[in-house]
C-alpha cells in the first residue's frame, strides 16, 4: 500500500509525522498562496527556501514529497502572459529543488506542466474525475497519476471502468466526508482557491458552504453515513483497482494525521467513525458512529447501491441504528445517547 | 472528549453552562444542535460579553421559539453574571445559517448603533432577541 499523508506545511510537523515513515510513501503539503494557490484550507504558506528543506528532509528519510497546487479557480490569470510567467516559474523552482509530483486540478496547468517539466503530474480531486473518458482525457493530456472523485468512491462500475480505461496511476482519497454529490462543492473551493491563492483575498467572515453542510449533516446525519469514505477496514476491497491511498487533512493536528496514517496502514480501527474523516471536523464532538458497526455494510450494500435513497431507506435506518450524540460534553456528566432521542424527523 | 483537569473557576462555569445550554436548546428544538464554542469576550471599545458559536440553529428556529428560548438566554446570562444590553444571533445574511448567539453589555459608543431602528434586524446578519433600551 502507498499512503499518501497530509502534512500542515512546517518543518516541525513534518519531522513529527516522519516518525512513522515507515507507513508513510510521500507526504503532500500545499504551497505558498502567492502563486497557484490550493482549492482547500490551509494552514502554513511555506516559501520556496522551507519547500526545499522539507523536500530534502522527507527524501532523507525515504519518503517522496508532492505539492498541492490544487487551486479550481485562478480568475484566469493563468491564461495570461503573466500569469504563465508566474506559474512556469514557481513549478521550475519547485522542480529543481526536487519536489516529486504537483498536484493540479486546471487542465491547462495538467499539460503545461506535463510537458515543459521532468515531474510527475497528479489530477487533483478537485478536477471531479468520475468517469473513465475524464480519466482518459488527462491521462492523454500527460496525467502521471488521478485522485478519483470521491464521489464515486463506492460505485464499483465506475472505478473498475476507470481502471481500464488508462494505464496511469489512479489514487483514492478515502477519509473526504463531504457531502455525496455535494452541491456546494465547485462554489466551496472556488471560494478556497481565492481565500488561499494570490491576492486579493476575500475577507469572509463566516464560510456559508461550510456552515450550511454542517447543518444538514445536523439535521440529517444519514448524509454522513452516504459520504464516500472509506473505512480502513474495506481497503481491502479496493485492491484490484489500487493500492495507492490519499489521506486527506492537512488543516490538522499531527496527532490527528498520525492516528489515520495507523488506521489505514493497519486497516483497522477501533472507535468513532468521525475520528477519521477530514471533514466535517466539528462534528466529531457531536456524533459518535461506532466504526466496527459499519463491518460488511459495503459489501453487502454500498457496492451495489443504485443511491435512490428515497425508495432504499437503507442509511437512514443504518443511520438510526449506530449513530450516538454526545451530552453534556466537557462536563463530568458527558454521555452518549442514541440519535434518536433527539431527532424529531428520525 | 472529557472534562480536562486544571480548569479555574471561571472556565469550570464555562463548559458546565456550555453544556446545560446546548441541552436546553436540543430539548427545546428537537435537533442535537451543537455549541461548538462558548466564549466571554471584553472588546477595546468597552462592550463586553458572551458568545455561543452555533452548529445547526437555524433562523426558522428563532422564530418559531423565540418565546421558549428567551428564559433560556436569560438564564445563561445570569449564570455567568452578564447583563446584556442586547442580546442578538448573527446570521449569514440571506440564508437560514445561525452563526453565533451573543449577549453583549453595551458600551456608550456601541450603544445608538442597536438604539437606532425598531425591527428585529437592524442589519442583514443580525438578529434581535432582547434590547434593552435606555430611559
Amino acid at each position: 500500500m502507498k499512503l499518501f499523508v497530509p502534512s500542515p506545511g512546517h518543518i516541525d510537523s513534518l519531522k513529527e509525522l516522519l516518525k512513522a515513515k515507515d507507513k508513510i510513501y510521500s507526504i503532500f503539503m500545499a504551497g505558498s498562496p502567492d502563486y497557484i494557490g490550493t482549492g482547500r484550507s490551509n494552514l502554513a504558506s511555506p516559501q520556496l527556501e522551507d519547500i526545499a528543506a522539507q523536500t530534502e528532509y522527507a527524501h532523507k528519510n525515504g519518503v517522496k514529497m508532492e505539492l498541492v497546487l490544487n487551486s479550481s479557480c485562478m480568475g484566469g490569470r493563468q491564461l495570461t502572459p503573466e500569469g504563465y510567467r508566474i506559474n512556469h516559474w514557481y513549478v521550475e523552482k519547485l522542480v529543481d529543488m526536487g519536489v516529486d509530483s504537483i498536484v493540479v486540478a486546471d487542465p491547462y496547468l495538467v499539460e503545461t506542466i506535463a510537458r515543459d517539466f521532468d515531474v510527475d503530474v497528479v489530477v487533483s480531486v478537485l478536477a471531479f474525475v468520475d468517469s473513465p473518458q475524464k480519466a482518459e482525457f488527462f491521462e492523454d493530456l500527460g496525467a502521471d497519476s488521478i485522485v478519483i472523485d470521491s464521489n464515486v468512491n463506492r460505485h464499483f462500475d465506475v472505478l473498475h471502468a476507470i481502471r481500464d480505461s488508462v494505464d496511469c496511476e489512479l489514487k483514492l482519497l478515502v477519509n473526504e466526508g463531504c457531502l455525496y454529490r455535494c452541491p456546494f462543492r465547485y462554489a466551496h473551493f472556488n471560494f478556497f482557491s481565492h481565500a488561499f491563492g494570490p491576492e486579493p483575498r476575500p475577507n469572509v467572515l463566516d464560510d456559508y458552504y461550510y456552515l450550511k453542510c454542517l447543518e444538514l449533516r445536523i439535521d440529517t446525519p444519514e448524509l454522513i453515513i452516504k459520504s464516500g469514505w472509506i473505512r480502513p477496514e474495506d481497503i481491502k476491497l479496493y485492491k484490484d483497482i489500487t493500492d495507492v491511498y490519499k489521506i486527506g487533512g492537512r488543516t490538522h493536528f499531527v496527532e490527528w494525521i498520525l492516528n489515520c496514517v495507523n488506521a489505514y496502514h493497519n486497516e483497522s480501527y477501533e472507535g468513532n467513525l468521525m475520528d477519521l474523516l477530514d471533514c466535517p471536523k466539528d462534528l466529531k464532538d457531536l456524533f459518535y458512529i461506532p466504526n466496527k458497526s459499519l463491518g460488511g455494510v459495503l459489501e453487502k450494500q454500498w457496492m451495489n447501491c443504485k443511491k435512490v435513497c428515497k425508495k432504499c431507506g437503507y442509511c437512514k435506518t443504518l443511520t438510526n441504528k449506530v449513530t450516538q450524540v454526545y451530552t453534556k460534553g466537557g462536563t463530568e456528566f458527558e454521555a452518549l445517547a442514541p440519535w434518536e432521542t433527539f431527532a424529531v424527523k428520525a | 472528549m472529557g472534562n480536562i483537569c486544571g480548569e479555574s473557576m471561571i472556565t469550570s462555569e464555562l463548559l458546565k453552562n456550555r453544556a446545560g445550554f446546548e441541552e436546553n436548546l436540543r430539548k427545546l428544538i428537537g435537533r442535537p444542535i451543537l455549541l461548538i464554542e462558548l466564549d466571554m469576550f471584553a472588546l477595546p471599545c468597552g462592550c463586553s460579553g458572551i458568545t455561543a458559536n452555533m452548529r445547526g440553529l437555524e433562523v426558522d428556529d428563532l422564530e418559531v421559539f423565540e418565546p421558549q428560548l428567551l428564559p433560556v438566554i436569560k438564564e445563561m446570562a445570569a449564570n455567568l453574571e452578564v447583563k446584556p444590553t442586547v442580546t442578538f444571533a448573527r446570521l449569514v445574511p440571506g440564508s437560514s445559517i445561525v452563526a453565533s448567539l451573543n449577549w453583549r453589555t453595551l458600551c456608550p459608543r456601541c450603544y445608538p448603533e442597536f438604539a437606532r431602528g425598531e425591527g428585529k434586524m437592524p442589519r442583514p446578519d443580525l438578529y434581535l432577541l432582547q434590547f434593552e433600551r435606555r430611559k
